[in-house]
């Protein structure tokens, strides 16, 4: 679903980025992504997302090889993949449900499509009883769910978190991560960078460990590690 | 993918809201520089049309009967060729000259219809080496055989064509230094647009939005906005027309009697118009659009 191909990225000031970063992640898999800031967790999120293209190596992601892929077909390629972020990037001015119909309407969905799919989606994520409120009604926990259900709408083939649950207490932490769960077991691949000890070495995932742009450890059925 | 019209026009006139006291701005100002191209076009038409029996330089028009017999106008013509002080001539027949007069009097059509070709006459048109024999020469044919009339007032008609020349130049100058002003202004108009709706276009491109979909609410604004500019300017283009048709009339100006804008002519200057502002409006908004918002 994911591969990585002796990619690396530097940018103009600072060391480098991602140095040569081999990397495969099977379809359905449920994996995080840690090390310290800086060691290029994000870099990476961003290359897989195609915001951003490697100075060397080759990416594929949900079957797409991203070199070989052209400009005009990116926003097509980026409906096979969901994000979510820390800061949850909710448009404030809308309601939970416009948010995610949003997502559905600037890719050409129909109403009728749009007036389906939105409440199963928010139903799915535990809303369907806050539809019609805005980001700033809704707890930090809510609006992350608001979120992975924006994402999550198109139906992803893979969904790529950066510190989602950043924000979040650790109560909240464990029903976003719930939910993500959910998402991982119909067959979406998910890739989530984390600082969070606690749901690594509970959840007991593959974990692929970056530091300073390198890969230090890549383990199934990881824990967080040490001396972080 | 289909681009649902409803979504544009509804993001479309909600950007034109949002940012209405800028929209104003653009509009008026693409408004004023169009008025005042279509107004130096409008000049430079009248301008033509009066002095179209002057053009090429001709200094000296000789009339003849409209039933002058061929000899009697050949006559002149070998005259004509034998004076040193010519420079070149031409013959202008009866059809020729009827066309020239139906656009002359355009603005007279029961004038119009009192005239038929029969009655205009044809002409020679001269062209002097020194436009001050003009009058001489005029005097020597003006009794002649066949010979109706002569004209030689060209000192008048290049004062005219001067004086509307200089008044194009300096409208045209500020039309452009206005246009320029304009395209700027929707330029910024669109930037602040794209500027105020960040977070949406970072989650149109986070979610799969095709460019041209997140484009064309943005450069429809700047196109709006240069086409309203221009309607009105379009509006005012007409409104100079009838000014001008009222001041020829009611003053009677002698020198200004030709000064006849036609219909075609308005409607060249104002598909002109038109065609400019949506030039500004799409330009502007295009230069705002690629650097501002690359995906």
């Amino acid at each position: 679903m994911i591969r990585l191909e002796g990619v690396s990225k530097s940018y103009k000031a600072g060391p480098m980025a991602l140095n040569d970063i081999n990397i495969d992640v099977e379809r359905g898999e449920f994996v995080f992504l840690v090390g310290s800031s800086g060691s290029g967790k994000s870099t990476l999120l961003r290359l897989l997302l195609r915001e951003e293209r490697p100075d060397v190596g080759r990416i594929w992601v949900a079957g797409k090889d991203l070199g070989q892929l052209a400009p005009w077909k990116v926003p097509y390629f980026r409906r096979n993949i969901g994000v979510i972020f820390q800061d949850f990037r909710l448009l404030p001015n809308r309601t939970a449900f416009e948010n995610v119909a949003f997502a559905l309407e600037v890719i050409g969905k129909s109403k009728k499509t749009i007036s389906v799919q939105v409440p199963q989606i928010l139903d799915l994520v535990g809303l369907s009883d806050k539809m019609g409120r805005l980001p700033s009604e809704l707890s930090g926990g809510e609006q992350q769910r608001v979120a992975i259900a924006r994402a999550f709408v198109n139906r992803p083939l893979v969904l790529l978190a950066d510190e989602p649950t950043g924000n979040l207490d650790p109560e909240t932490t464990w029903g976003v991560m719930r939910l993500l769960e959910r998402i991982n077991r119909t067959g979406t691949t998910v890739v989530m960078a984390t600082h969070d000890v606690g749901i690594v070495d509970s959840m007991r995932r593959r974990v692929i460990e970056l530091d300073h742009g390198a890969i230090q450890r890549d383990q199934s059925r990881g824990i967080y590690g040490i001396g972080v | 993918m289909a681009i649902s019209v409803e979504y544009v026009v509804k993001e479309t006139a909600g950007n034109l809201w949002r940012n209405r006291l800028m929209s104003l701005a653009a509009v008026l100002t693409v408004a004023v520089s169009l008025s005042l191209v279509g107004a130096a076009l409008l000049i430079k038409q009248g301008v033509s049309t009066a002095t179209s029996q002057w053009q090429g330089g001709v200094q000296l028009l000789i009339f003849f009967n409209p039933n002058a017999p061929t000899s009697e106008k050949h006559s002149v013509a070998v005259q004509l060729k034998q004076m040193a002080e010519v420079k070149s001539f031409f013959y202008v027949d009866r059809a020729a000259s009827y066309k020239e007069f139906k656009r002359l009097m355009a603005n007279e059509p029961d004038l119009l219809n009192a005239v038929t070709q029969k009655q205009i006459p044809p002409s020679y048109r001269v062209v002097l080496k020194d436009p001050a024999e003009a009058p001489a020469l005029g005097k020597i044919f003006a009794g002649q055989p066949g010979v109706k009339t002569t004209e030689y007032n060209f000192g008048a008609i290049k004062t005219m064509l001067d004086l509307s020349s200089i008044a194009q130049a300096v409208i045209i100058a500020l039309a452009l230094v206005l246009l320029l002003s304009a395209t700027v202004l929707i330029f910024n108009v669109i930037r602040v647009g794209i500027f105020a709706r960040r977070r949406e276009v970072s989650v149109m491109k986070l979610v799969g939005a095709t460019n041209w979909f997140i484009r064309i609410p943005f450069m429809l604004e700047g196109l709006t906005q240069g086409l309203v500019g221009a309607v009105v300017a379009a509006a005012g283009v007409l409104g100079l027309q009838s000014l001008f048709n009222y001041a020829i009339n009611h003053f009677g100006v002698k020198l200004l009697s030709g000064f006849v804008v036609t219909s075609s002519d308005v409607i060249f200057t104002e598909i002109f118009v038109l065609a400019v502002g949506i030039i500004v409006g799409a330009g502007g908004s295009m230069i705002a659009v690629r650097r501002y918002l690359e995906v």
